[in-house]
């Protein structure tokens, strides 16, 4: 069932139609990301809204820190504020229902010093038909889809949520990734099953996947088989400074095409691919500072027993919590997406 | 919260960097009144003996303001 809202949950304002003026009057409102936004006149979120079954006002989600009410209404303004197209509608709405799930640890992501970003990783047939990039630079510039998709839902976050810089959103520094962080997956040249195919859902369905991302770091390597490759990536996971080693995260890897190749022709399956990372990336605890192993014992004694500083720390409870995607073109590059830590992943059927 | 919201005698205890938080999620919660003691921030620089000198420092407030009548 439904709740509905009072229409007034978003308010008709006279703005300057000057579009110089426009970027100001926004930016002295604190409405928008710092970059210049698309003015959300009332034809323009009509035709957002066109493209779901929902109703304006119904609550799709109640946003933290600052608990305000997401609408499909609210979620059309932000979206033609940051460019979407009406057709990305549906996805935005599974986008900001996914991160008000309770184990997504909303108000901890918004309102953190952490540098946390919501990762989008969109499934299915639909990326094809919205034009999405799962291949070249799909993590980086130039696809309108991926582009805008992030930064509505960062709208989205600061506007419903309250999390503006300095106020709620407390990001000692924050990162790139909070303007905008969005890819598809490139089904057609994994070996495996795509993710949303992994969470239960049918292949031929949409779906969306939001991760608590703390950051992207390169991997660039040339090995050639599985257990090189596998190898470098653990040793790469191991860092001392880590949340997900003294939380107990949920790490992610993008592998790019032409590793994910190698590891399947080696014959490894991505479970298998999970557990070996998270035996070899096993980190001795002795690695952390004093005061983070201090942390570390009160944080994961009851999930490993005693810690001392010859613990072996795994980097999740579990390895099925190693996240894997494949994206990216052809290159030697994987990419290490470390997690807030304290954040699971969710996974959502676009409707 | 949920404490205050059942009026009981609460508080929240925080650093002058998440006051600003504090006080807006408090609000945002319907419960603007909720009693924030202010503790300097950072605590990650300070050594233990440190913190316990900050915490001789606040307890009485920290008391006064917990056992306050609203």
């Amino acid at each position: 069932m439904s709740t509905r809202l009072s229409p007034n949950h978003a308010r008709l304002v006279e703005a300057p139609a000057d579009l110089d003026e426009f970027h100001r009057y926004v930016a002295e409102r604190k409405w928008g990301d710092g970059l210049p936004v698309i003015p959300p006149t009332q034809d323009r979120v009509e035709r957002m809204l066109r493209h779901t079954t929902r109703e304006p006002d119904d609550l799709v989600a109640v946003i933290a820190p600052g608990f305000g009410a997401a609408t499909p209404r609210r979620i059309a303004i932000n979206a033609v504020m940051a460019g979407c197209a009406p057709e990305l509608m549906p996805v935005l709405i599974a986008a900001v229902e996914a991160v008000a799930a309770p184990e997504f640890n909303l108000q901890g992501i918004q309102a953190t010093t952490n540098p946390v970003a919501t990762w989008i990783i969109v499934n299915g047939p639909i990326v094809e038909r919205l034009g999405l990039n799962a291949a070249f630079n799909c993590l980086g510039q130039g696809n309108s889809g991926n582009a805008s998709l992030g930064r509505a839902l960062r709208l989205v976050l600061q506007n419903v949520g309250s999390a503006r810089p300095g106020e709620m959103d407390r990001a000692t520094q924050g990162q790139p990734g909070k303007y905008t962080f969005c890819c598809a997956e490139n089904e057609n040249e994994s070996p495996w099953d795509p993710l949303h195919v992994e969470r239960g859902i049918a292949r031929e369905r949409g779906a969306i996947t939001v991760v608590g991302a703390a950051g992207t770091l390169n991997m660039n390597t040339h090995a050639k088989d599985s257990d090189d490759l596998l190898r470098v990536i653990a040793d790469t996971l191991e860092h001392p400074t880590s949340n997900d080693y003294w939380i107990g995260g949920e790490p992610w890897i993008v592998l790019s095409p032409e590793h994910a190749h190698i590891l399947a022709r080696d014959g490894l399956s991505k479970s298998e691919v999970k557990k070996r990372l998270w035996e070899r990336s096993k980190m001795r605890a002795g690695r952390m500072a004093a005061k983070d192993l201090a942390r570390t014992q009160t944080g994961r004694t009851a999930e490993l027993g005693p810690i001392d500083e010859n613990t072996l720390l795994p980097v999740s409870p579990t390895p099925d919590l190693i996240g894997l995607v494949i994206a990216g073109a052809p290159g030697t590059h994987s990419v290490y997406v470390p997690s807030f830590g304290d954040t699971r992943s969710v996974t959502r059927e676009v409707a | 919260m949920q404490i205050a919201k059942r009026r009981k005698a609460s508080l929240t205890i925080c650093s002058t960097a998440f006051e600003t938080l504090g006080r807006t999620q408090a609000k945002a919660l319907g419960h603007p009144e909720l009693p924030l003691a202010i503790i300097a921030h950072p605590f990650g620089i300070r050594t233990r003996n440190e913190v316990r000198a900050m915490a001789e420092r606040c307890v009485e407030d920290i008391v006064r303001l917990a056992t306050k009548k609203t």
